[in-house]
């Protein structure tokens, strides 16, 4: 080991039964930052996640939708079906709808499914929570499950749905009759926009609240395992769809949603740098200390020999050490803090009695988390840099100690 | 003590040194000549401010001098060359001994060893067998904190020679000591430099010690005259 890092270790690290004080307050001020930036950009990374999860699961990776209803489409799923990468596709019908239970209005969005192929798209039996998704049929629903809670209704009650067509119809002095249903079970996503405010019900039934005849408002796809959602829409697209007709990756849909999620947590890490910063100023803080109580060792190392540049490769490495060991214990503490996340969240909402709200206002049932590689090495990488560059200061007023004027201070 | 006196080890020729103190500079040393030979022991005495410590640290390089010129061995010595070879060239005891606290003895003393990458088995060897012979071999593993006065200078003494240096450079080693352990420390000085047939500069203002060695000088108005 070269002598500079020998006694940079011993330095932050004193035998004996000395606490190292200096080094303990530098190396949490370090782990504190890397601590609140892991857990913060894993949290922002989890909703990013969460939502790539259920909007998949839920849509699929890719969406092929058109400004008009798309006729024929039993073909084109033929055809896209076909196109290499594709699982498997599913028609669907969507559209806002108000539904009426004992009196109680609620104004979700309806999503008809086709029970032939849906379950070759969307997983959405794994998420019925109560009833199962083999009772639907033309004259029953599903509803989410703040949606049901909202409403009062439990499986086997029944609720009436109106749809826009109603008024359409009006117009035509035409009566158009809402729909009563069965509610034959409760599905539960995990996205409080979903769980909320979601109607699933047959494909037919959506076609006859929506006139639609046959034709549908959208097909759904799921890609094969390995295949790049924006790669299987290319590939979509270049199979020659209908006038109108367009394949968009999930990705593509929520563009614009997207893109504020990554600003949101580009801008967070931005502005959490800078506790890792305020940090790495404290660590050039007690380095300098340092060298001025070290002032006549500095000397003693010279006299002995030792090139300047060793003598600040020796500050520099206790910058370094302190940023490696603050970024070690960050990490330990930012994983610890991120298992016990959902318990932490709830406490602290029960004690505030606010359990109902976050359950109601939350975007998701849990905090969600999810720790990005990238964002890992990123905080590494930066963290070590910025402490090597707070030993900078120190280690270049210890190099320019000439040993003379050191021992001239005694 | 004298015997076997043979190679130069190091010659210094018309050293010149002078300081600025406000709009004119004092002359401190002003034409120093100086030789001293391998096992010789040479004791430098002289007032307060006369100008020891500067010609010591000018003798070892740590300090640049106005004029003249300074030789270790056959080779002419300027202040950055000096960093480079001082580490086996020279060993240097002070008045403050200036041990690493961070360090216990031994790893104290093998400090010269570790920063002239000379740290293996016999450095480590030599290290012991010096705290031994300065009767700190118990006290090793101690750290400086837990060590007297007297046995830290010898501490600092078993460093300054872990590196078989050809020349010891002491400035006013016992200034800190009482006049006992002052005693003991310039006896185990003298024993190992000449043991080893290491030259040795003492720069002391006690005559007893200074009567010790083998050539004894006085610094005044900046230049070497013999006692």
């Amino acid at each position: 080991m070269p002598w500079f890092l020998y006694l940079a270790l011993r330095q932050l690290f004193p035998a004996g039964r000395r606490f190292p004080f200096f080094t303990a307050i530098s190396v949490m001020g370090v782990a504190l930052g890397v601590t609140l930036l892991v857990v913060v950009m894993s949290v922002m990374g989890g909703f990013g996640f969460e939502i790539r999860r259920m909007i998949v699961e839920t849509e699929g990776e890719v969406q092929v939708k058109s400004a008009l209803p798309i006729d024929n489409w039993s073909e084109l799923i033929a055809k896209i079906e076909r196109v290499p990468g594709v699982a498997a596709a599913t028609p669907y019908a969507t559209g806002a709808v108000m539904v009426l239970h004992e009196g109680k209005p609620a104004y979700p969005m309806m999503r008809g499914l086709d029970l032939a192929s849906v379950d070759r798209v969307v997983n959405l039996a794994h998420y019925v929570r109560v009833g199962s998704l083999d009772d639907l049929d033309d004259d029953s629903v599903i509803l989410s499950s703040e949606l049901a809670r909202s409403m009062g209704i439990v499986v086997g009650e029944s609720l009436e749905i109106y749809s826009p067509l109603m008024v359409e119809r009006l117009r035509g002095d035409e009566v158009f009759l809402p729909r009563e249903v069965k509610v034959v079970g409760i599905l539960e996503i995990g996205h409080q926009q979903l769980d909320s405010s979601t109607v699933y019900c047959t494909l037919r039934l959506a076609q006859d609240l929506y006139g639609l005849t046959s034709s549908v408002h959208g097909i759904n796809v799921r890609a094969k395992a390995g295949v790049g959602e924006d790669e299987l829409a290319a590939r979509i697209n270049a199979a020659g769809l209908p006038r109108g007709v367009r394949a968009f990756s999930w990705m593509d849909s929520f563009e614009a949603f997207l893109w504020v999620l990554n600003l949101e947590k580009s801008m967070i890490f931005f502005l959490l740098l800078f506790i890792v910063i305020v940090a790495a100023f404290s660590v050039t803080s007690s380095l300098l200390i340092s060298v001025v109580r070290k002032t006549k060792e500095i000397g003693l190392l010279g006299a002995l020999g030792a090139r300047p540049v060793a003598i600040a490769a020796c500050f520099c490495s206790q910058g370094l050490l302190i940023g490696i060991i603050g970024t070690a214990l960050g990490i330990g503490f930012g994983f610890l803090a991120l298992a016990v996340r959902n318990d932490v969240v709830m406490t602290l909402a029960r004690l505030t009695q606010r359990d109902e709200a976050l359950r109601r206002f939350y975007q998701f049932s849990n905090l969600p988390a999810h720790t990005a590689a990238s964002d890992v090495v990123t905080i590494i990488v930066l963290t070590i840099l910025i402490s090597l560059l707070a030993g900078l200061i120190p280690a270049w007023r210890a190099a320019r100690l000439k040993p003379v004027e050191a021992f001239r201070n005694d | 003590m004298t015997e076997g006196v043979s190679r130069e080890v190091m010659r210094a020729e018309g050293i010149r040194k002078s300081y600025p103190s406000g709009d004119r500079r004092i002359d401190v040393l002003t034409g120093v000549d100086l030789s001293i030979r391998e096992g010789e022991s040479v004791a430098i005495r002289g007032e307060s401010g006369a100008g020891k410590s500067t010609l010591l640290n000018i003798l070892a390089g740590l300090d640049a001098s106005d004029a003249g010129r300074l030789y270790w061995g056959e080779e002419a010595i300027e202040t950055r060359a000096a960093t480079l070879r001082r580490n086996r060239y020279l060993g240097m005891v002070f008045q403050a001994f200036y041990l690493i606290p961070e360090l216990n003895a031994l790893d104290n003393v093998l400090m010269p060893c570790r920063i002239g990458d000379g740290l293996d088995a016999a450095a480590r060897k030599r290290a012991s067998d010096l705290l031994s012979k300065v009767g700190l071999s118990e006290r090793s593993h101690h750290l400086p904190s837990q060590l007297s006065g007297g046995e830290r200078q010898r501490v600092a003494v078993a460093r300054a020679l872990v590196n078989e240096p050809r020349l010891l450079l002491a400035d006013e080693p016992t200034g800190n000591l009482d006049e006992r352990t002052g005693e003991a420390v310039i006896d185990v000085l003298l024993g190992l430099c000449a043991s080893t047939r290491t030259a040795l500069i003492l720069v002391t203002h006690n005559v007893a010690h200074a009567a010790k060695t083998d050539r004894v000088l006085l610094l005044r108005a900046g230049q070497l005259h013999h006692v």
